[in-house]
């Protein structure tokens, strides 16, 4: 991972705001091209939000953004032509740039392993929005080393059984998600229900309550929006157990959750019964499933961002107050509450050992 | 486990001596109770109250009596129990070596785990490496709590386990058969078919003490002031506590462990996903609608 220095952050902002479509960005030792940097992604977004827009958010939040996708497989959202075009899904990219850092990686559903994209500098995450990129994905694993992966392998595209045994095996956070089920009375048939105040106390009440329960297992919990209508509790572990452990973790904490709490939490697979409920899915505790970014932009009409908060300003907070236009003076005031996430990595072999 | 060990002495084996420690290793969960005066609650106790003379008596005026007819006892002391042959006081002294099978589960009675002194690592391991390769069990004699009793020790998981055993005029298995009726080859190749179904490896965590758990939720919820109807404890809630929890997760854990390794490797794509995220084509817009 490489992050950009405040000198190199203000050069590339520079040159943004002079730049023609078909200009090179020099970013480091890297050239980006940008093209229709006038096109706007956020038309309803106030003010509307252009292509030059977004870029020069990425490169002001690049680095507290890049510190938290380092080494973990993306999957991102495309939708070249705004909000108001089509949107796909995409995993896998031919032949990007050299900048763009690629890792081999064993999927069972082609049976062969692919090349899956890691944001490990600026310049990745600008050509990615070149081409398109709206929204960024990262898995709860990633390829760095740090102590708690001492011999663990490498080794991510030989076989399912070797990438089973490897670091992307092994998830660095355990990933609570919470997504409020109170409808505002608005939506339409079966469509999700919308961001609304009611709602959103309701899942800030139950990551006060995740954040209780860390608390008592000795775990760290940090907290981000979801950039739509939840949350998503990040508690971050020393990587001791694989997927399907802490997935199991994950359930059994979420189930807890809703013994404590049975009027507001819900872990119900049928959506009829989540109604009027905070729905808490341990689920994206899978590999190969991702989770949007930290300070990613979300494809939602006014421009809002997945922004990580500290505790006490989740009390006052409502999603919306973070888009693309206010993160970054927000992020330069109040500095990154997300950057001692790697540092707090909690050890899941002594909180089980609690027990009696 | 117990933290203090019940007995210290020596394994013997032939010519070899092995110190070591005996510690319990199974416990019955069994919920204690304190008898107490129904008016106010107060701790009541015993006391040795001599029926001849109408007083209560210390611990010193009571000595230990057979009775060998109605109201006629045998007395006997201190110094009778001291002057009878305990001869394998602090040995297990090894008598005979048996496959484990030999001896049917009714003779056993409690389980120990045996742990070596400090200098006797060796020779412990070497009696547990003797047994586990001939897969056989020492069968010897112990004296715990001033009463010989035969024993089996036998290798597992790294441990020289010891169970002591029943003997044979302890046990009351039927004298005479209880059924020898014959039955039909239909009646008996159903009775197959049900077993069939039910058969699966055994799992003790998989089976809990529900009566003991009930009566711990009702202690808490008394405890908690809730009240309780006296129709068993189906109403009361229990609060969950962070304990419930750890020992939760560490089940889930063991429970993720286990499939991983019965699979040969993670199971994460064989999941199903949660309905909303339903497999289809529009990607992009199930990505919207899922971190939601």
């Amino acid at each position: 991972m490489r992050l950009p220095s405040r000198f190199e952050q203000q050069d590339v902002l520079d040159q943004l705001a002079d730049a023609a479509d078909g200009d090179f960005l020099h970013v480091g030792r890297n050239n980006v091209r940008v093209t229709n940097l006038e096109r706007v992604l956020w038309p309803a977004a106030k003010p509307r939000v252009t292509k030059r827009d977004l870029l020069a958010y990425l490169v002001r939040v690049a680095p507290a953004m890049l510190t938290q996708a380092a080494g973990r497989p993306a999957f991102v959202t495309r939708s070249p032509e705004g909000l108001s075009g089509d949107a796909f899904y995409q995993k896998v990219w031919e032949q990007p740039p050299s900048y763009v850092k690629q890792v081999e990686v064993w999927s069972t559903e082609h049976d062969r392993a692919r090349p899956l994209i890691l944001i490990d500098n600026l310049a990745t995450l600008l050509w990615l929005a070149q081409q398109g990129v709206m929204e960024y994905h990262v898995w709860s694993a990633r390829t760095s080393y740090d102590d708690d992966v001492r011999g663990v392998p490498t080794d991510y595209g030989e076989s399912r059984a070797a990438l089973s045994l490897s670091r992307l095996n092994y998830p660095d956070v355990l990933a609570v998600d919470l997504d409020a089920f109170d409808y505002s009375g608005r939506e339409a048939p079966g469509a999700e229900p919308e961001l609304h105040r009611r709602g959103f106390d309701r899942v800030r009440d139950i990551a006060f309550e995740v954040r209780k329960v860390a608390d008592a297992l000795s775990l760290a919990a940090f907290v981000k929006t979801s950039g739509r209508t939840g949350l998503h509790v990040f508690l971050p572990v020393k990587r001791h157990y694989a997927f399907d452990e802490v997935r199991a973790m994950a359930q059994t904490l979420a189930n807890f959750l809703r013994q404590l709490r049975p009027d507001d939490v819900t872990v119900a697979w049928s959506v009829k019964e989540r109604r009027g409920k905070v729905f808490v899915d341990a689920n994206q505790n899978t590999r190969g499933k991702s989770l949007v970014l930290a300070y990613s932009p979300r494809r939602h009409p006014r421009a809002t961002v997945s922004m990580p908060l500290s505790w006490e300003a989740l009390a006052t907070a409502y999603p919306t107050d973070f888009t693309v236009h206010t993160v970054p003076d927000i992020l330069a005031t109040h500095g990154d509450c997300w950057g001692g996430l790697v540092d707090a990595k909690g050890d899941l072999r002594e909180v089980l050992a609690l027990a009696g | 486990m117990a933290a203090r060990a019940i007995w210290s002495g020596a394994v013997s084996f032939g010519l070899v001596t092995i110190p070591v420690k005996l510690y319990t290793a199974t416990r019955a969960k069994d919920i204690r109770f304190h008898l107490l005066h129904a008016k106010d609650a107060s701790r009541i106790s015993q006391k040795r109250f001599c029926q001849a003379e109408e007083v209560e008596i210390p611990w010193n005026e009571v000595v230990k009596g057979y009775e060998v007819a109605p109201g006629e006892h045998v007395v006997l002391t201190d110094e009778d129990f001291e002057s009878l042959p305990l001869p394998s006081l602090h040995t297990v002294a090894i008598e005979q070596f048996i496959e484990a099978g030999e001896i049917d589960p009714v003779y056993f009675e409690t389980t120990y785990r045996l742990a070596p002194e400090a200098r006797a690592e060796k020779s412990y391991a070497l009696l547990y490496a003797a047994l586990e390769r001939r897969q056989l069990v020492a069968v010897a004699r112990i004296a715990l709590r001033k009463r010989e009793q035969l024993c089996v020790v036998r290798a597992k998981d790294g441990v020289l386990l010891l169970e002591t055993l029943y003997y044979q005029d302890e046990v009351d298995v039927a004298k005479e058969p209880a059924t020898d009726r014959p039955v039909a080859t239909k009646e008996l190749e159903l009775a197959d078919t049900l077993i069939d179904l039910l058969r699966k490896p055994f799992d003790p965590t998989e089976h809990t003490d529900t009566y003991r758990e009930a009566l711990e939720s009702l202690i808490e919820a008394k405890q908690a002031g809730v009240s309780v109807s006296g129709k068993g404890t189906a109403g009361v809630k229990k609060a969950p506590t962070v304990l419930d929890l750890t020992a939760k997760l560490r089940e889930s854990v063991a429970a993720a462990r286990g499939r991983s390794t019965r699979d040969g490797e993670s199971r994460a794509r064989s999941r199903a996903k949660p309905p909303r995220s339903t497999q289809t084509k529009t990607a992009a817009r199930r990505r919207d609608r899922k971190a939601g």
